[in-house]
């Protein structure tokens, strides 16, 4: 059975866009399928230019590495890592200068305000602060699209709003597209668009059900 | 440098799961070992010489089993073409009860003829570890075999009682890793005078006048000259000097072969199972070690890491994780084999015998299995998409 049916979205740089629909209906396939992290069984995805979906799995992760970010629901840190570890490992792949990549990582987490925390291990982080680290990876190489999976899902209100509030400033910075999957209605305060979907199907407005 | 750059982190359990496993290996491969020098060894020294001793049966022990073999055979044989050099010797059980006669860990006190040059072509002589060989003219001093005095912890320079006589030690030998390591080397007319306090039968003989000391020999040492076929001298001896059982080296090796063929197909065995316990916890562990981080790749390949990138990853890790695994394995293997050997020591015996050669396949073994291992395991995860990594690891 069709997870998605006839999905055409676009994303426009600087545009921050929420996804909302019911738990099953498809949010986090939808953010797979556009972050290049499961292929589709028909359909395209395009970065820019370029049909990404099509290309050979090197170029892929490639482009997933120097094009994507992405902040999930239960951060996915690696716990061998430390924090800073965590935010450098984005930088790896991507041949990133090392000396820079570090110094843009300490700025990041100083600015998240857990660069005091950099020496640590994800166990001996809180879910905030965890978060933040992993929101840290995701914009270091400064991809032009970040897709955040329900990033606000394991987090109190204040860090939820935090992390929310760096979502907005991202986009707004006109560099960056970002994809948000929410089912908070507070995530979806501040988006330019809310998009629904159910039955496989997006739409601009709420199902009649919703509305 | 900080441990964790040498050993990846979450590793330790991997890798005292290898350490069992090559521990395993090395230590069913020393004893593997241990068996294989002992028949070669034993190979080595029947081939180098032609063992004669008097016709009959019964006098003798060792390599020598026959008759008595007088003075006069001996110089005969020694006059034969092709031969190089006839040492009388005289071989003694060391411990007179039955129960250790003729078996393989027999201890024996060996008496040489030192004024006739050792005539084993691959042992011209032995080896000595401390203090020095015997030499011509020597009287109620001996030389020890390395597992003789270890048993007995004894050393040159100390004394040990032969069949109630106390004798001199005055040299250990090499370890041979075989017969010789269990002998008691002494002068000839001492194991002489030694056999005739043992046996009154032969004091008798003395009185009756029908023997001289120099006729009590339990057998020879033959030698040949170069170019000559050991084999075709043996039967060539035997035709030649009447009353003698000559012992074939060729035919000697061949029954030596057929009598250990029983230690070949253990030795066989252990080594397999050795390869395939060691081999299989090895490569169980770290296959197991890369699954459990399947959660990580998926999220690596989200990053951007690509199969190489991950391939690279995972074998660097592995071979590190492999190498630290092989490298302790290998040293429980030698505390604990050593441990058991020092305890067995007490008894004349060695169990395990780790080679240089046994060390190096163990831990190449355990490196190329851990790289194919988790190269296996990297290529299964790389199969999935970075979706299913992360879901399947979560």
């Amino acid at each position: 059975m069709p997870v998605l049916d006839r999905v055409d979205l676009e994303l426009e740089s600087g545009e921050f866009v929420a996804v909302a629909g019911p738990s099953g209906s498809g949010k986090s396939t939808l953010l797979n399928l556009l972050g290049l992290l499961e292929p589709p069984d028909s359909g395209e995805v395009w970065l820019g230019s370029e049909r990404v979906s099509h290309l050979g799995r090197r170029a892929q992760a490639r482009a997933r590495g120097a094009s994507i970010g992405y902040v999930f629901q239960s951060f996915l840190l690696l716990s061998g890592l430390t924090a800073l570890e965590n935010v450098l490992l984005a930088a790896r792949y991507v041949g990133k200068d090392r000396p820079e990549a570090r110094r843009d990582a300490l700025a990041l987490l100083e600015r998240m305000e857990v660069a005091h925390r950099k020496d640590h291990y994800p166990t001996q982080l809180s879910g905030g602060e965890q978060q933040r680290v992993a929101y840290c990876r995701a914009v270091l190489n400064r991809p032009p699209l970040v897709l955040a999976d329900e990033p606000t899902g394991n987090l109190d209100d204040l860090h939820a709003r935090a992390i929310l509030s760096e979502l907005r400033a991202l986009a707004a910075g006109g560099n960056t597209a970002v994809l948000l999957v929410t089912h908070r209605t507070e995530g979806q305060a501040g988006t330019d668009r809310v998009l629904y979907l159910s039955g496989g199907r997006l739409a601009s407005r709420p199902p009649a059900s919703v509305a | 440098m900080k441990l964790r750059d040498v050993l990846p982190r979450g590793y330790a359990f991997t890798v005292i799961g290898i350490t069992v496993g090559v521990a395993g290996l090395v230590s069913l491969g020393a004893m593997a070992e241990r068996i294989t020098r002992f028949i070669e060894g034993g190979d080595r020294f029947v081939l180098g010489q032609i063992s004669v001793a008097g016709e009959g049966m019964g006098m003798g022990t060792g390599f020598t089993a026959g008759g008595l073999l007088p003075a006069s055979r001996i110089a005969e044989i020694a006059a034969v073409p092709g031969v190089s050099g006839a040492q009388a010797q005289v071989m003694l059980p060391f411990n007179t009860s039955t129960s250790s006669f003729l078996t393989l860990t027999q201890e024996l006190i060996m008496g040489m003829d030192l004024s006739v040059p050792m005539p084993n072509r691959h042992y011209r002589e032995l080896p000595v570890r401390s203090g020095r060989p015997l030499r011509s003219g020597d009287r109620r001093v001996t030389v020890l075999g390395v597992d003789f005095a270890a048993a007995r912890h004894l050393a040159a320079g100390g004394t040990v009682t032969l069949a109630g006589q106390d004798f001199s030690i005055v040299g250990i030998l090499e370890k041979t890793f075989t017969a010789p390591d269990r002998f008691a080397l002494v002068p000839i007319e001492d194991a002489r005078e030694l056999w005739l306090r043992r046996d009154p039968l032969l004091v008798q003989a003395f009185g009756a006048g029908s023997l001289r000391r120099g006729d009590l020999n339990t057998g020879a040492a033959v030698g040949w000259r170069d170019g000559e076929d050991p084999d075709a001298l043996a039967r060539r001896i035997q035709t030649t000097v009447k009353g003698l059982n000559v012992t074939i080296p060729g035919e000697l090796s061949q029954l030596l072969r057929q009598s250990t063929a029983f230690f070949s197909a253990l030795l066989l065995g252990i080594g397999a199972l050795g390869l395939l316990i060691g081999g299989l916890s090895l490569a169980n562990t770290v296959t197991a070690a890369v699954f459990e981080r399947i959660r990580d790749f998926g999220i690596k390949r989200a990053l951007g890491a690509t199969d190489l990138d991950l391939l690279g990853e995972v074998l660097g890790e592995g071979l590190r994780v492999s190498l630290w695994g092989g490298v302790s394995g290998v040293a429980l293997a030698l505390v604990l084999g050593t441990a058991v050997d020092a305890r067995v020591l007490r008894d004349g015996q060695q169990l395990f015998l780790f080679s240089s050669r046994l060390l190096v396949f163990a831990l190449a073994f355990s490196v190329a299995l851990g790289a194919l291992a988790a190269g296996y395991a990297t290529w299964r995860i790389a199969r999935l998409s970075p979706a299913e990594a992360i879901r399947r690891g979560t």
